[in-house]
């Protein structure tokens, strides 16, 4: 288990290294001189050298990639080209506003298509209920996450002006954690969040209505219905056994719906890493756009590695080697 | 050679991928939500061939009304049947335009996927050694680069034309569907049949093409579906965040500029079609997808 385990991180950093290493040559093989955008705020030559070497652009691409990973280990991601201040700095507060949307919103929407899911994979093969879910729940699936966003900002904030439709709200005089706890804080998060709900609920209703169809027809399932225990009891024990599947999908799911909430950021104008990393590829700010996609694809392999991990505790049959 | 395989028995000489495909297609028509999906999808494509002949206007020509102003925001008319834009364009022209850049993008993609994945499934799979342990390291990292984000910095950096979004999608999405046939050519390598026309001196081609591909090619079916899919929604999200081929016009587009020049509520005429049209497309292609889903998956069928 342990020589497991080791192995899996060593696996998970070389993972990493590889993904930086691509993102660093894809940024610097670029025509684009990333000084140009300060030319039109009267740069002289002598300062946009001194800013090229603050921001380690001197060099042989080599020396650059050495210095660059030599930074990243010691978790300095350079200095942001617009906002003048570190990259880190720019980006702290704003995992924190995406994790508020991605958090509650995968819960809820994997809650959701679980519940869903069970009565639809327990319901007649071939009724009424199945075939309406798994109509609805592909059709649901098949819209564009944009477009629900589009579509909750026209009825919701546009016309029935229940909810605001941009931003996050006014943060007045209150810092650091009480600024979540106002009202209108949540008023503003109900939007995003509904829509990450939306997006992310289809995909485990069908998966949990797959493991139900499957473990209903089991021996074990038999036994319990022979037992005499009620029919609810019986779904619950087949839902139960489908979960595997469900969790182990989850954590991956997590870091691509973190990554896939960066158009619902967009909508509705949700200050978080995904907005920002479409914002800086437009202004060019290259080492904060690099630093976004760095702590995305970080999530995706820590979430991948949780998910081996998690399901060899769940799953007695699966041995570590 | 010719004689001696059609002499040899069936279980030697196995089956053309072709009659496999055939019978495949034929039990996902016995799916009524598939055939649903399958006749939304061939009135697009028919749209799509037409849409130049169908187009009322040119969809990048501003339209001016008699007194020489632009016709901005008109509402659907006789004249303009879904209206005009922000910008003075013929909704109707752009909407049917954009047909043919969402087919153009899936049938690409569905070609290039279908055929990298494939390809490196089979090899990978079938012959196992250095093959399969460079391609799953390949694709080890390939699954870990987050998928929005890496066409966003991609395309931006490569710059915005359609050559360059069906190249990232190609990148994208072949490794998936690599790692799935390759588990699916995996089972087939040990069956007994496969081992009985190795004793019998098939070759390995033979044995690809008439005993491996006819049995995994639903997994490559469902899996080009999904590539199509995925496809589509990227070109559209990627059009919509602004980073799409400014030289033609796509759905993801007209929503983007209907979004940011700030006319969502009042020009329903210019956002609902192409949303419209995106969701069907989207999910026609989940429908075929499900029917192949569980044909790869015998324990969901009904028993």
């Amino acid at each position: 288990m342990r020589a497991y385990i080791i192995r899996r991180l060593a696996q998970s950093v070389l993972v990493v290294w590889a993904v930086t290493t691509i993102m660093f040559f894809m940024f610097r093989v670029m025509p684009a001189d990333p000084t140009a955008i300060l030319l039109e705020r009267g740069l002289t030559d002598e300062a946009r050298q001194a800013l090229l070497e603050q921001w380690g652009l001197t060099g042989s691409l080599w020396d650059q990639y050495v210095a660059y990973l030599a930074n990243l280990l010691t978790g300095d991601f350079g200095s942001s080209f617009l906002y003048r201040k570190p990259v880190w700095e720019v980006l702290t507060p704003l995992i924190i506003n995406t994790l508020w949307i991605a958090v509650p919103g995968l819960l809820l929407g994997a809650a959701l298509g679980a519940a869903i899911g069970t009565a639809v994979g327990w319901a007649k093969r071939g009724g009424k209920l199945e075939r309406s879910g798994i109509f609805l729940a592909t059709i649901i699936r098949g819209v564009p996450n944009f477009v629900i966003g589009i579509a909750l900002l026209t009825i919701f904030s546009s016309t029935l002006g229940w909810f605001p439709g941009f931003g996050m709200g006014d943060p007045g005089e209150t810092t650091g954690f009480a600024r979540y706890m106002t009202l209108d804080f949540l008023h503003h998060l109900a939007l995003p969040l509904i829509a990450v709900i939306i997006y992310f609920m289809p995909e485990n209703l069908l998966l949990m209505r797959s493991g139900v169809v499957e473990n209903r027809t089991e021996d074990y399932i038999e036994l319990v219905r022979a037992k005499g225990v009620p029919q609810r009891r019986v779904a619950w024990h087949a839902a139960r056994n489908s979960m595997l599947p469900l969790i182990t999908w989850l954590f991956p799911a997590l870091a691509e719906t973190i990554a896939g909430i960066v158009v619902i950021e967009i909508v509705f104008s949700w200050p978080g890493v995904g907005r920002e990393l479409v914002l800086a590829v437009t202004r060019q700010d290259y080492p904060v756009a690099q630093a976004a996609f760095f702590l995305l694809a970080v999530m995706i392999v820590i979430a991948n590695l949780a998910a081996d991990l998690v399901y060899g505790k769940l799953d007695p049959r699966v041995v570590y080697k | 050679m010719k004689q001696a395989q059609t002499n040899a028995p069936a279980a030697i000489r196995g089956r053309s991928a072709w009659s496999a495909a055939w019978e495949s297609w034929r039990q996902v028509m016995q799916d009524s939500f598939a055939v649903v999906g399958v006749a939304i999808l061939l009135i697009f494509v028919v749209i799509a061939l037409t849409a130049p002949y169908l187009a009322p206007f040119d969809p990048f020509k501003a339209m001016m009304t008699e007194t020489g102003r632009l016709a901005r925001l008109r509402p659907p008319s006789g004249e303009h049947l879904l209206g005009t834009t922000a910008f003075g364009n013929d909704v109707l022209s752009q909407f049917l335009h954009g047909f043919r850049v969402a087919l153009l993008v899936g049938l690409v993609a569905a070609i290039a996927v279908g055929f990298i994945s494939t390809l490196f499934g089979v090899l990978s799979g079938y012959f196992g050694g250095w093959v399969d342990d460079v391609l799953m390291r390949i694709t080890d990292v390939a699954l870990s680069i987050p998928t929005l984000p890496f066409s966003i910095v991609a395309v931006a950096l490569l710059g915005p034309s359609i050559e360059n979004i069906i190249l990232v999608i190609t990148v994208l999405f072949w490794r998936n569907g690599a790692r799935i046939i390759r588990s699916a050519v995996l089972t087939e390598r040990e069956r007994v049949y496969v081992k009985w026309a190795r004793a019998a001196g098939a070759s390995h081609f033979h044995i690809i093409m008439r005993h491996i591909l006819p049995n995994i090619i639903r997994v490559v079916f469902l899996w080009v579906t999904m590539s199509v899919a995925f496809a589509v929604l990227t070109e559209a999200s990627l059009s919509f965040l602004g980073l799409g081929d400014p030289t033609v016009i796509s759905w993801g587009q007209m929503l983007n500029t209907a979004f940011s020049s700030g006319n969502l509520r009042t020009a329903w005429w210019w956002v609902v079609p192409p949303s419209v049209a995106l969701v069907m497309l989207v999910s026609a292609l989940y429908l075929i997808g499900r029917a192949y889903e569980e044909q790869t998956n015998p324990r969901l069928r009904r028993r």
